[in-house]
């Protein structure tokens, strides 16, 4: 029989100490506003980590070239090609049945500039040989022209695509299509058919696959880089010369479903390590898994995540408890009068209850707006920091500078009925002590 | 046999209260009996320690007898859980305590309806009937008053409108006028004696005889027994004239303390 009237006096008593009642409302407030809060960025971060490894395509699998580690001091004339071949890449795709599509892809740091604008410094960017599947496996969408075609890499055709945030630097105030672009290193020209829409970058994942960042990528078919670059790549850096050769950087592999990935990436593994089963010039990352394991390493985060937060909130509780404790002290006159005027020990309970649940779902309703704000804030905060510190911002990883912090919808129900939780259990016991308070004595307390 | 058989307010047979210490049982009260009829204005008095608070707190239902009995109507106060008790405490009795003891985040009428709040009588009606008594006791422009606003006096008037709002079997006061002004104190006495004139039943323990004076009966105690129960002789009572006199001076007095 909870009465409007108990609840209306148990306001009339907090507010008789408003500076008291708010600090403890305080506790709760920080608890709720807390686990909502680190939920979301939770939330926020493993959403960015799990997008960015479906980005991968969770049904590739990938098999990189690594650049053994120079041990000869770089003088030496004899150079080893390492890495990943064409050979391999067939072998790939016409023996194992589950694999649906092979993509060779070889990547080359390269300088660009525009052939209409030969006053303008080359731009640093990246050189991808490809073939024309490759849009669809990873996911590549055109904003105009199109993507280099079937014919156009067997035909070897000096065409490119190019992506959103070289062709704004390259064309600053015109219409890229169509036009040459010239490598001065290799002093190639190619023309332009395609202009990508943007593309998320992709963080490093574990130690095997380096972040890549895809705004300043040209992309050519695989055939024409073979015939004009060949395998052989000679760099100049300040007065010695040094060569590395390799067919290709990665290989992306397309299994039919992502069910048949873990099976089809032993058979990959298996197939390139026949020869050599400790090669040490390839790594094969296997996107499927590594979302597997997000989604745990998601789940370990979030508990934790709610472990500090239920911390939090039950050091809200035992300052509600405190104060309680200290108010039934306080009030332990007034006790005495409602029991002699008639109150019995359960309404006594229920009296001082309400007022511990008040105070907690008040700290808890405050505490779930302010964690609805929480990504307003966060935005709010990284342009702050942007603006202010900018340093320390471009020092603060990708995915802090990225995610967006997302509201778990469940942790406001939870977080409610963790405040009302806290309020009952740590009400309870003050409670029912002042109700257990003889009602003479209680009386006779000054 | 009686021609009008007057009905039993409260009827105590043998009464005990022992306090078990450590060192020591305090027997407290050694068997007392009397009987309370409806209409019956009884001072309770005796030196410090006789056990006059010790009797009132059986009276009022707060405590248990350790032995004997104490009929309130028809039930054996005696046998009652604790639940019971507040219930019959709610219900059936009123108090008025020395130091007034209002709950101060309450106003003047929401002070008078807690009895009523704990028997789950609380409606717009019994609201009225709270006004009504408020105004009785002559604070009917002060119902939103919390009594932190009042005087010592008016405080005492609130506690008295609330000691009726159940309509009791009886009032009980101890040492209700204890911490008033001579003035103040005839103001509550009137008050007690148009209230025992409307035919409420009044206990109350008091030290004065001055006070005890305007009973029709004094219990005197005396280490836990009663030494005597006899009829007040030259009983002071007011006259009509003078409790109105009364009534309208503390009017005014509380007027122009405004
Ligand atoms: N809770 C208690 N525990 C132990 N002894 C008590 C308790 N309450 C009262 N007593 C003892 O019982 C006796 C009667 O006390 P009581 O309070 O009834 O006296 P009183 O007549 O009201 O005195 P006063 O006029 O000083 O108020 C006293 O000896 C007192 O010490
Ligand atoms: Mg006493």
């Amino acid at each position: 029989m909870l009465h409007f009237r108990t609840v209306k006096l148990g306001t009339k008593s907090l507010l008789l100490h408003p500076m008291r009642s708010l600090l403890t409302v305080l506790g709760i407030f920080i608890g709720v506003a807390s686990v909502i809060w680190l939920l979301a960025i939770g939330e926020g971060i493993s959403q960015e980590a799990q997008r960015q490894i479906e980005d991968l395509g969770a049904e590739n699998i990938i098999i990189r070239s690594i650049k053994p580690p120079d041990e000869s001091g770089g003088n030496i004339r004899q150079v080893n090609a390492f890495g990943v071949t064409r050979n391999e890449c067939s072998l790939i795709g016409d023996t194992i049945s589950t694999v649906d599509r092979v993509l060779p892809i070889r990547e080359l740091p390269q300088k660009f500039a525009y052939t209409g604008n030969a006053n303008a410094k080359p731009i640093d960017g990246r050189l991808v040989g490809c073939t024309a599947e490759y849009a669809d496996v990873t996911r590549l969408v055109i904003e105009r022209g199109h993507f280099l075609t079937s014919r156009e890499v067997a035909l070897s055709r000096p065409v490119c695509v190019i992506a959103a945030r070289l062709a704004e630097k390259l064309f600053p105030s015109e219409d890229p299509l169509s036009k040459q672009i010239y490598l001065p290193e290799k002093k190639e020209y190619f023309r332009i058919v395609g202009v990508l829409k943007h593309r998320n970058a992709t963080a490093a994942i574990g130690g095997s696959l380096a972040a890549q960042d895809f705004s300043l990528d040209i992309y050519i078919p695989i055939t024409t880089m073979r015939v004009r670059m060949t395998d052989q790549e000679t760099k100049r850096t300040g007065g010695s010369f040094s060569t590395q050769v390799f067919e290709l950087s990665q290989i992306t592999v397309q299994v039919r479903s992502a069910d048949d990935v873990p099976r089809t990436a032993e058979l990959v593994e298996a197939t390139l390590r026949q020869n050599n089963p400790g090669r040490q010039d390839i790594s094969v990352v296997v996107p499927f898994e590594l979302l597997e394991q997000a989604k745990t390493t998601r789940l370990m985060f979030m508990m934790f995540m709610g472990l500090i937060a239920a911390i939090s909130l039950i050091v809200g509780g035992i300052g509600i408890m405190n104060i309680m404790l200290a108010t039934v002290t306080e009030r332990t006159r007034e006790i005495g009068i409602r029991r002699a005027l008639g109150g019995k020990q359960k309404d006594i309970v229920l009296q001082f209850l309400v007022e511990t649940i008040t105070l907690s779902v008040v700290g808890g309703i405050t505490g779930i707006l302010m964690g609805l704000f929480c990504p307003i804030v966060v935005d709010i905060s990284r342009w702050g920091l942007e603006y202010f510190a900018p340093q320390l911002y471009a020092s603060l990883p990708e995915v802090a500078r990225v995610m967006r912090p997302t509201i778990v919808p469940i942790s406001i129900p939870v977080a409610f009925g963790i405040s009302v939780i806290v309020g009952v259990f740590f009400g309870l016991y003050p409670a029912v002590r002042a109700a257990q308070l003889d009602p003479i004595e209680a009386l006779r307390h000054e | 046999m009686n021609a009008k058989p007057t009905r039993m307010a409260a009827v105590i047979r043998d009464l005990q209260k022992h306090y078990v210490l450590k060192s020591e049982t305090v027997r407290a009260l050694r068997g007392v009996s009397f009987d309370v009829p409806e209409g019956d204005y009884v001072a309770i008095m005796g030196p410090s320690g006789s056990g006059k608070s010790t009797l009132l707190n059986l009276l009022g239902c707060l405590d248990q007898p350790t032995h004997g009995s104490f009929l309130l109507g028809d039930e054996d106060v005696a046998q009652m859980t604790d639940d019971q008790l507040s219930t019959i405490r709610a219900s059936r009795i009123g108090f008025v305590f020395q130091s007034y003891n209002l709950i101060a985040q309450l106003s003047v009428v929401e002070n008078i309806e807690v009895p009523l709040y704990y028997m789950g009588n609380l409606t717009a009606q019994s609201r009225l009937r709270s006004i009504e008594l408020a105004s009785m006791v002559g604070l009917g422009e002060r119902l939103d008053h919390r009594p932190a606003q009042l005087s010592g006096g008016q405080q005492q008037r609130v506690a008295i409108a609330r000691s009726l709002v159940n309509d009791p079997y009886f009032i009980l006061a101890d040492e209700a006028t204890g911490n008033l002004d001579s003035v103040t104190t005839e103001e509550i006495l009137a008050l007690f004696q148009r209230l025992n004139d409307e035919g409420k039943t009044i206990i109350m323990v008091t030290h004065e005889d001055e006070v005890a004076q305007h009973a029709k009966r004094v219990i005197r105690l005396r280490d836990g027994e009663i030494q005597f129960d006899k009829p007040v002789v030259d009983r002071k009572v007011f006259t009509a004239e003078q409790i109105q006199e009364i009534a309208h001076n503390a009017d005014v007095a509380s007027r122009s303390a405004d």
